[in-house]
C-alpha cells in the first residue's frame, strides 16, 4: 500500500488541484521551479545485548517539503501538518527566496509509470514482534555457543518502508515506495586481559524473510566472530608510505571517498572539487572503469526513482582512467547544461536535495587475486573497513581498516591491529597498478553523510593494488 | 522573521489529559522536544538557500514489568499521541524483562525552568540576517587575492522547547536558543585548492562574533594551509588544537559512559579510582553553565543534572551512568542520560604560548576519519598540520596520519594550553601530548 495515498491525500483531501494551488503558491513567475515532497516513514529497530531484547522501538515521521527555485537560489519550508492552509503557508514560506511575482497556473501530469526496482510492501507488515524477538535470541545462542571467548553480542534488525509522493512544476507526479531492512550484529571475544571486536551486517531493499527465514543472518554471525578473533591475534603495524592490497566488496569505500564525492555536481559548478574541470582528463590508472548504478535491483543503495522524480541510472564517472562525468541533481545539470543523472537525493523532506552517490564500484579486471598478493614483496592486505571520509577541496581522503594482514614476500601473514590509510583522490587511482577479476559489492550496510544528511549507499570492487598509500600503524 | 513560540504548555495538557486515562498496569515516560527557526546561506555575494525548519518529536518510553518499548513521532494530535503510546505499549509485549529498567525512582525534575541563561529569543529581519552572511563572506574575499572560491557564509537560528513527564511524577520543561554564524573559504596557489572554515556559536545572539571577524579568520586559516607538504614517518610530540583536543576528550567520554561500560566494550572497564591523566589534568562537567552549549537541569530521563568531578588530579572518580546503566552495574545514577558542558582543566597554571612550549614537533588542527577505537584505546587517524621547530611554525603539513594508543595519549599529556574553545561541549585549551607516530613519506 502507499502510504501517501491512503493516509495523506485521501485522509486530507488533498485533491490534484490542491495540490496544483500549493505548487503554484511555491512558483510565482520569477521562480523556475518548484516541487513538493510528500514522506510517510514508519521505521522499527529491535536489539539484543547482554543475552536479552532489552527494548524495540518504533518511529513515525511525516511531512512536506516544499522547495522554490530561481536559478542557483534555494527557498525552502516544511511542514508535519498535512492541512492545505499549512501546505499554502508553508509554499508561501518557500517562495521568499525572490521577491515575489504573480503567481502561474499549475498542472500536473497523471502519476508516472515508474520501474520498480523493489517490491511496494512494507516490511513491517512481513513478520510478527515474536517472531522478531525470537531470531535475535537464536542468533545469540548460537554465537555464544558456538565460542566460548565471547564476552558480548550486540545484535539488532532494524525495517523501514518509506512512502513518498514528488509533485513539481514540470508536471511530474511520481510515487515510491522504499523497504529497507537491516541486520547487524557485533561480537566481543576476550582472551586473558584482551578483548577485540569483529561487525558485520548485511541488509537491502527487501522484506524480513530474506533475513529471518535463511541462513543470511547465521553468516554475518560467523564472520563477526572470524574478525574479532583475528584481530585477538594482531600486532601493532608500521607507519608510514607503503604497497596495499585491498580486498573485494566493502574495501569499495575507498571509491566513495577517494573520488565519489569529488565527482557530485553541486561541488563540481561551484568549482570546489579536486576534480573540478577534469572531464576527459586521466585520473586513474587505465585499468580503472567505475560506475553509479542505482539500478541494482533490491540493493541498499538503489532507487526506482531518485528524490526528485527522475530514475536512476547507471552512470560511467571513470571509463579506463579518463573522468567520463559527474552525478547531478536537477538544479546543479540545470546550471552545468547536461542532463540530470538520477543521483538527486535527500534525507527526509525536512531537508534540500543534493547530488549523492547511489551504489558505487570499480567494474573487474583481469588479474586473478592471488597474482595480485603474488605480486607484493612487503606490504599490507586490508579486507575490512570501518568508514572513511574525504576533503573534496584538496582532494585528501582517509578510510579506515578494521582488519589488515601483513603481505611478506608474496604471501599474507600476520594479522595487524586497525589503521587509518590517507591519501589523495585526484593521485591514488593512479598509483592502482593491478584490478582482481572478482568484482563483489558489499552486504548493504553503507550510510553516507553530507551537509548533515544521511543516505543509504552501496560500494563494491574486485582486489586491487595500490603500488603506494600513507598508512596510520604505530611503528617506526 | 519573527518567532511565534513553540506553545510547548499546550502539548502539556494535552499529554496530562491522555495520561490519565492510561493502564496503569505501564510505566509512562514522555519526552517532547520542539524547535523552529531558520537557516540562511549567501555565496558569491548573493542569497543561495533560505531554509525554514520546524520540528516536533515525541517519544514514548513504557515500562510493563521490567520490560520496555519505545515509539515516537512527530504529529502531535491527541489521537496520534493515543496511537503512538499503544505501539510502545505493544512492543512491551515483546521485548524481554530485565529487572534494572524501569523510571528514574528519584531525584527528578518537578518544575519549569527559567532563567537557566540559554535562551535569548530575538527577532531579526531576513533582510539583515543575509546582508551579515553577505558581509561575512565578503571579509574573507578582500583578506587576500588567492582566496579564489567559497562555500558561502551561513547563518542559523533556532529556538528549541523541551519537556518531560512521567508517570512516577517528574516534570521539567525549559526553552533555549541556538544563533550561529560560519564562514567557508577556499584559497588556491599554483593549481592546488584548500578549504577551511571558521564559526561562531551562542544561545544569545549579542554574544555572536562580528561577521567581519569570522570572514577573516576563515580566510587566514585557509591561507595558512597552502603549500602544504608531506613529512617523513616519525615518532614526535604532537600539539592537538582544542578542537582536536575536544574529540581526544570526547573519546575518553564515551569510553567511560556507563553503556560501554555494562557491555565490556571499553578500554577503561574497572579504572574508577584508577589514575588514567597525570596529576594535573581536572575533568568537570557542568551542566548549569550560563550561555552553555550543553546546558540543560535535567538529563533524557528527566533526573537532575549536576556539577561533577570526573577526573581529579589524573585520577577518574566516577563512570556516566544513567538510570539502567547505575542499577545494572550497582553504582549511584550521575544523571548522565546526556553529557552536558564539560570542562578540561589544569592545577598547573594553563599555557599561554603552548607553540613554544612543543618547540619542536607537529602542531594538528584537522584530523579526518573514525580511527578511535574505544574497545581497545587503539587510535589511529589522518591528519593535516604543521611543522613546528624551535617553537615556530615552519610549514603546513598534509598527507600524514596520527597514530597511538588513548591510555597512553591520556599518560603522555605534557601541557594544557589556555586558547580554550568557549563555542564546544567539552572546552578544553590545546594538549601537548608526547610520543605520538606520524606517518608520511619513508
Amino acid at each position: 500500500m502507499n502510504y501517501i495515498q491512503n493516509l495523506v491525500l485521501d485522509n486530507y483531501d488533498l485533491t490534484n488541484e490542491k495540490l496544483e494551488n500549493i505548487l503554484s503558491a511555491a512558483c510565482p513567475k520569477n521562480i523556475d521551479f518548484a516541487d513538493l515532497y510528500f514522506q510517510y516513514t514508519n521505521s522499527e529497530g529491535w536489539q539484543l545485548e547482554d543475552g536479552i531484547v532489552k527494548s524495540g522501538s518504533s518511529n513515525i515521521d511525516s511531512g512536506v517539503g516544499i522547495r522554490s527555485v530561481a536559478g542557483d537560489k534555494s527557498g525552502f519550508a516544511y511542514s508535519n501538518n498535512f492541512n492545505y492552509e499549512n501546505l499554502i503557508s508553508a509554499a508561501n514560506t518557500s517562495k521568499c527566496i525572490v521577491k515575489s511575482g504573480q503567481s502561474r497556473a499549475i498542472q500536473l501530469g497523471n502519476s508516472q509509470n515508474i520501474r520498480k526496482l523493489y517490491n511496494s510492501v512494507s516490511p513491517l507488515d512481513f513478520k510478527t514482534d515474536d517472531i522478531k524477538v525470537k531470531f535475535l535470541k537464536d542468533i545469540d545462542k548460537y554465537v555464544r555457543d558456538k565460542d566460548d571467548r565471547v564476552e558480548q553480542v550486540i545484535v539488532s534488525l532494524a525495517g523501514t518502508y518509506d512512502s513518498i509522493l514528488i509533485l513539481n512544476t514540470d508536471g511530474i507526479k511520481a510515487f515510491d515506495d522504499r523497504p529497507l531492512v537491516r541486520f547487524s550484529i557485533m561480537v566481543i571475544l576476550k582472551v586473558g586481559d584482551r578483548r577485540e571486536r569483529g561487525s558485520s551486517g548485511g541488509g537491502g531493499r527487501y522484506s524480513y524473510d530474506e533475513i529471518i527465514d535463511t541462513k543470511f543472518a547465521y553468516e554475518f554471525a560467523d564472520e563477526a566472530i572470524r574478525q574479532a578473533a583475528v584481530n585477538l591475534q594482531a600486532e601493532d603495524g608500521k607507519a608510514g608510505s607503503m604497497t596495499v592490497v585491498l580486498g573485494p566488496g566493502w574495501p569499495g569505500v575507498l571509491l566513495h571517498e577517494a573520488i565519489g564525492h569529488g565527482l557530485e555536481g553541486d561541488f563540481n559548478r561551484k568549482k570546489t572539487s579536486a576534480f573540478s574541470d577534469l572531464i576527459g582528463k586521466q585520473v586513474a590508472s587505465s585499468q580503472c572503469t567505475i560506475v553509479d548504478d542505482g539500478t541494482i535491483s533490491k540493493r541498499r543503495g538503489s532507487l526506482s526513482v531518485d528524490d526528485e522524480g527522475c530514475e536512476t541510472k547507471c552512470n560511467t564517472l571513470i571509463e579506463n582512467g579518463i573522468l567520463k562525468g559527474y552525478m547531478q541533481d536537477k538544479i546543479n545539470a540545470k546550471l552545468m547544461n547536461v542532463s540530470p543523472t538520477g543521483n538527486g537525493r535527500r534525507e527526509s523532506y525536512a531537508c534540500l536535495p543534493m547530488p549523492r552517490m547511489t551504489n558505487t564500484f570499480m567494474l573487474p579486471g583481469e588479474f586473478n587475486p592471488n597474482e595480485i598478493i603474488e605480486s607484493v614483496k612487503d606490504g599490507i592486505y586490508a579486507v575490512n573497513f570501518s568508514g572513511g571520509q574525504v576533503d573534496i577541496t584538496n582532494g585528501q581522503f582517509v578510510f579506515t581498516a578494521s582488519e589488515a594482514y601483513l603481505i611478506e614476500n608474496g604471501k599474507v601473514t600476520k594479522p595487524i591491529k586497525g589503521m587509518t590509510l590517507i591519501g589523495n583522490g585526484p593521485e591514488v587511482l593512479k598509483k592502482v597498478s593491478m584490478v582482481g577479476n572478482d568484482l563483489k559489492l558489499d552486504d548493504g550496510v553503507g550510510t553516507c553523510g553530507k551537509d548533515g544528511q544521511s543516505v543509504p549507499v552501496g560500494v563494491g570492487q574486485p582486489t586491487l593494488k595500490i603500488d603506494e598509500i600513507t598508512v596510520g600503524g604505530t611503528q617506526v | 522573521m519573527s518567532s511565534n513560540g513553540n506553545n510547548i504548555l499546550i502539548y502539556k495538557d494535552r499529554l496530562e489529559g491522555i495520561y490519565k486515562d492510561l493502564n496503569k498496569k505501564y510505566s509512562h515516560e514522555f519526552n517532547l522536544s520542539v524547535s523552529n527557526g531558520y537557516t540562511v546561506t549567501s555565496r558569491s555575494s548573493e542569497v543561495e538557500n533560505i531554509e525554514y525548519h520546524e520540528d516536533m518529536a515525541l517519544n514514548i518510553t513504557v515500562y510493563n514489568n521490567f520490560k520496555k518499548g519505545n515509539a515516537s513521532t512527530n504529529n502531535l494530535s491527541s489521537e496520534n499521541i493515543i496511537k503512538t503510546i499503544e505501539k510502545a505499549e505493544n512492543i512491551s509485549q515483546n521485548t524481554q524483562a530485565d529487572d534494572c529498567q524501569g523510571l528514574p525512582e528519584s531525584n527528578f525534575t518537578e518544575k519549569q525552568w527559567d532563567n537557566l541563561g540559554i535562551y535569548y529569543p530575538k527577532d531579526l529581519e531576513v533582510e539583515n540576517v543575509i546582508e551579515m552572511t553577505k558581509d561575512c563572506e565578503a571579509e574573507a574575499f578582500k583578506a587576500d587575492k588567492r582566496i579564489s572560491n567559497s562555500e558561502g557564509s551561513t547563518f542559523s537560528f533556532s529556538k528549541n522547547s523541551h519537556m518531560i513527564l512521567n508517570t512516577n511524577g517528574a516534570y521539567g520543561a525549559y526553552d533555549s536558543t541556538d544563533y550561529s554564524l560560519s564562514c567557508i573559504a577556499l584559497a588556491e596557489e599554483n593549481k592546488l585548492m584548500e578549504r577551511d572554515y571558521w564559526y561562531s556559536s551562542s544561545r544569545d545572539f549579542k554574544k555572536l562574533e562580528e561577521g567581519s571577524s569570522i570572514g577573516k579568520k576563515a580566510a587566514e586559516r585557509v591561507l595558512s594551509r597552502l603549500g602544504a607538504r608531506t613529512l617523513k614517518t616519525q615518532v614526535c610530540p604532537v600539539l592537538f588544537s582544542p578542537e582536536m583536543s575536544a574529540s581526544i576528550i570526547s573519546n575518553f567520554l564515551s569510553a567511560i559512559n556507563g553503556s560501554a561500560i555494562y557491555k565490556k566494550s571499553s578500554f577503561l572497564l574497572d579504572k574508577v579510582n584508577e589514575k588514567i591523566f597525570p596529576d594535573f589534568v581536572n575533568i568537570r562537567e557542568e551542566p548549569l553553565l550560563v550561555n552553555g552549549p550543553a546546558t540543560r537541569p535535567y538529563d533524557s530521563e528527566g533526573v537532575l543534572t549536576e556539577n561533577k568531578n570526573i577526573v581529579d588530579n589524573g585520577i577518574l572518580k566516577t563512570y556516566l551512568l544513567d538510570t539502567y546503566s547505575s542499577r545494572k552495574l550497582k553504582m549511584d545514577c550521575t544523571g548522565n542520560g546526556v553529557l552536558t558542558n564539560i570542562t578540561m582543566n589544569s592545577s598547573e597554571p594553563l599555557v599561554s604560548d603552548i607553540i613554544s612550549t612543543l618547540k619542536n614537533g607537529i602542531y594538528i588542527t584537522d584530523m579526518m576519519g573514525s580511527g578511535a577505537n574505544t574497545l581497545t584505546g587503539d587510535y589511529s587517524r589522518g591528519a593535516f598540520g604543521y611543522l613546528v621547530e624551535n617553537g615556530e611554525i615552519q610549514y603546513p603539513v598534509t598527507e600524514i596520519t596520527v597514530a597511538s594508543n588513548l591510555s597512553q595519549m591520556f599518560q603522555n599529556i605534557v601541557a594544557l594550553g589556555d586558547d580554550i574553545d568557549l563555542r564546544n561541549r567539552i572546552r578544553t585549551g590545546s594538549l601537548l601530548i608526547d610520543n605520538i607516530t606520524i606517518g608520511g613519506t619513508n
